[in-house]
């Protein structure tokens, strides 16, 4: 009886707005023209080259075989250690933070405070928010000078400033956010009856932790390991303001790659930024099915 | 030893797990909120900073309004502020309109989770990659002489589909009943929409098109690459810092006079949308 009047209900839904339909079918048109074919088009342009500054239109794998030219590799490594270290890292910090927002008890207006703190930045002009640390960080900066006036070093610091430890903190800093955020939504979500099930039934915390939070948190993981890796593979700014030059990450080679109109390499280093990302998605994924199976939870998510 | 653990199963242990437990409860609240101070403190520092005689230095004081003048007599921030402006503002209307087209029809369509990933798919790709996808269409594809509209094209993909998610929170609770009780008493159409839909949406489109204003306000990576010779307040600022030492107090001047707009603005829909959320 529900389930007739739910599908009459449906159908009277539909005929209420033909007009709207094809509004939104033109749309949904529209925007895969503006996003996934240009990422499409992206892809296949790296399999071209450059030759004396013209783009010569023949399927090749040279460009490919340029990253593995010995600078390139080194960047692309070096790249991809920094973005991984700095994801381990946020990861460490943002899983127990966000459990602690989400399970610890925290009052519902601290939540939606600490909430809004983390996606305020969102909207704040990276550079400036960047370059402000070279005046806390730099040689006659406000760390430096606080050590100096306390008598804990002889003179300035300036090791803070212009290496990669820099830019590593500088990443840490900005992508905190990324990571909290989809792991909060997906704890939040976590029946508080199954935390408290698991400890009726003996449970100890730490098994609660590893059987049951973190594999129905597994989705918002996965988002926040997205979310903060991407950027950090192709940061851009945090390397050139706070690495001063010495710290030469993909986005550099893009860069100079763009400027001297080699686009088939621009193609292939951004093409190959996302490969990387999924590569790691879905090796997190595979790994992640050890824990318990993603498509159990997204069941457990839906009912 | 034995006898006694199964004596008492739960009551060592859960004494020792707890102690523990609460160890690690306070470094985990404390880690967020350290990490959460380093994303603010910069931004006070910022704006003390801007006040300084050597904004550079580690010692704020001599404090001077010198930058704020300097800032006044410059002229050469106003073209590019004035051009972000107008486009964000731009990115935000269409934002909002396409945010509540879509947030409407998504939460009854059929293959709504497709349509939905289709949509959300800019969050996941790198700034980057995404500027650089659309410059190769644009430019080395189609030949396109690039400027404002290549600029509101990257930043509408990049705005929109937080302005879809805003607007899903309240669309996917809107009651249908409403509305057809309002055909039921003979309302038309567009007054149904009007009088019933676009109140209750009304928060979650504001909301879209402030994000959408703030996002491409702010936006670096993809302008980079579909700017063609026109300048933005963020690529100026970039520009600025990245190669002009003595423009960087200037900078810090004008960021500040940015966050005191824009903060107190993001607290303000922040509150309204948590506001309605709860209520609802």
């Amino acid at each position: 009886m529900a389930a007739v009047s739910r599908s009459a209900l449906s159908k009277s839904l539909s005929r209420l707005r033909p007009a709207s339909n094809t509004l939104v079918n033109l749309y949904f048109v529209l925007w895969f023209c503006l996003v996934i074919i240009p990422l499409l088009v992206l892809f296949s342009f790296s399999f071209f080259e450059t030759k004396s500054f013209v783009t010569t239109y023949t399927p090749t794998l040279n460009t490919w075989l340029s990253l593995l030219d010995s600078g390139r590799l080194t960047v692309s490594l070096r790249t991809l250690r920094i973005a991984l270290t700095v994801t381990l890292i946020e990861f460490l910090i943002a899983f127990p933070f966000a459990l602690w927002l989400a399970k610890g008890g925290v009052a519902k207006s601290t939540q939606a405070i600490i909430l809004a703190l983390l996606t305020i930045p969102f909207f704040l002009d990276l550079s400036s928010r960047i370059i402000i640390w070279r005046s806390i960080l730099s040689e006659n900066g406000l760390i430096s000078h606080l050590l100096v006036e306390s008598g804990l070093t002889s003179g300035p610091v300036d090791w803070l400033l212009y290496n990669e430890w820099a830019v590593h903190f500088g990443m840490l800093v900005t992508y905190f956010p990324t990571m909290v955020l989809p792991i909060y939504m997906a704890i939040s979500i976590i029946d508080d009856a199954l935390i408290q099930a698991s400890a009726d039934l003996g449970a100890s915390r730490k098994d609660t932790l590893l059987r049951i939070i973190v594999p129905l948190s597994l989705p918002g993981i996965l988002a926040g390991v997205i979310l903060t890796l991407g950027p950090a593979l192709a940061a851009w700014i945090e390397p050139s303001m706070l690495g001063g030059g010495f710290v030469n990450l993909l986005s550099n080679s893009v860069e100079s790659a763009y400027s001297a109109l080699r686009y088939p390499v621009v193609a292939a280093l951004s093409s190959f930024v996302m490969l990387m990302l999924a590569i790691l998605v879905v090796a997190l994924a595979i790994l992640a099915r050890r824990f318990g199976s993603l498509g159990a939870v997204f069941s457990t998510l839906r009912s | 030893m034995n006898t006694l653990a199964i004596d008492h199963p739960a009551v060592r242990p859960t004494r020792t797990q707890l102690g523990d437990w609460t160890a690690w409860t306070v470094m985990a609240k404390w880690g967020g909120l350290l990490f959460i101070f380093l994303i603010y403190f910069p931004l006070a520092w910022l704006a003390l900073m801007s006040i300084s005689e050597r904004p550079l230095s580690g010692i704020p004081l001599p404090l001077t309004m010198d930058n704020y003048r300097a800032l006044v007599d410059d002229t050469r921030w106003v073209a590019p502020f004035s051009i972000s402006l107008l486009i964000a503002v731009f990115v935000g209307i269409v934002s909002a309109i396409a945010a509540t087209l879509v947030g409407r029809h998504l939460p009854n369509a059929k293959r709504s989770g497709l349509k939905l990933l289709l949509c959300v798919i800019p969050l996941f790709v790198p700034g980057m990659s995404m500027g650089a996808a659309l410059f190769i269409v644009f430019r080395a594809m189609l030949g396109l002489k690039l400027g404002y509209w290549s600029i509101i094209a990257g930043h509408f993909i990049w705005a929109f589909p937080f302005g879809l998610l805003v607007v899903l929170v309240l669309t996917s609770r809107f009651d249908h009943r409403l509305v057809e009780a309002a055909e039921d008493l003979g309302a038309s159409k567009l007054r149904t929409f009007l009088d019933i839909e676009l109140p209750i949406l009304r928060p979650g489109i504001v909301g879209a098109g402030l994000f959408g204003f703030l996002l491409s306000f702010n936006e670096v990576l993809r302008t980079m690459f579909l700017r063609g010779t026109s300048t933005t307040m963020p690529i100026y600022n970039w520009t600025m810092a990245a190669s002009q030492q003595s423009q960087v107090p200037i900078i810090f001047a004008l960021a500040t006079i940015i966050l005191l707009v824009t903060l107190p603005l993001l607290a303000g829909v922040f509150w309204v949308l948590y506001a309605r959320i709860d209520k609802s």
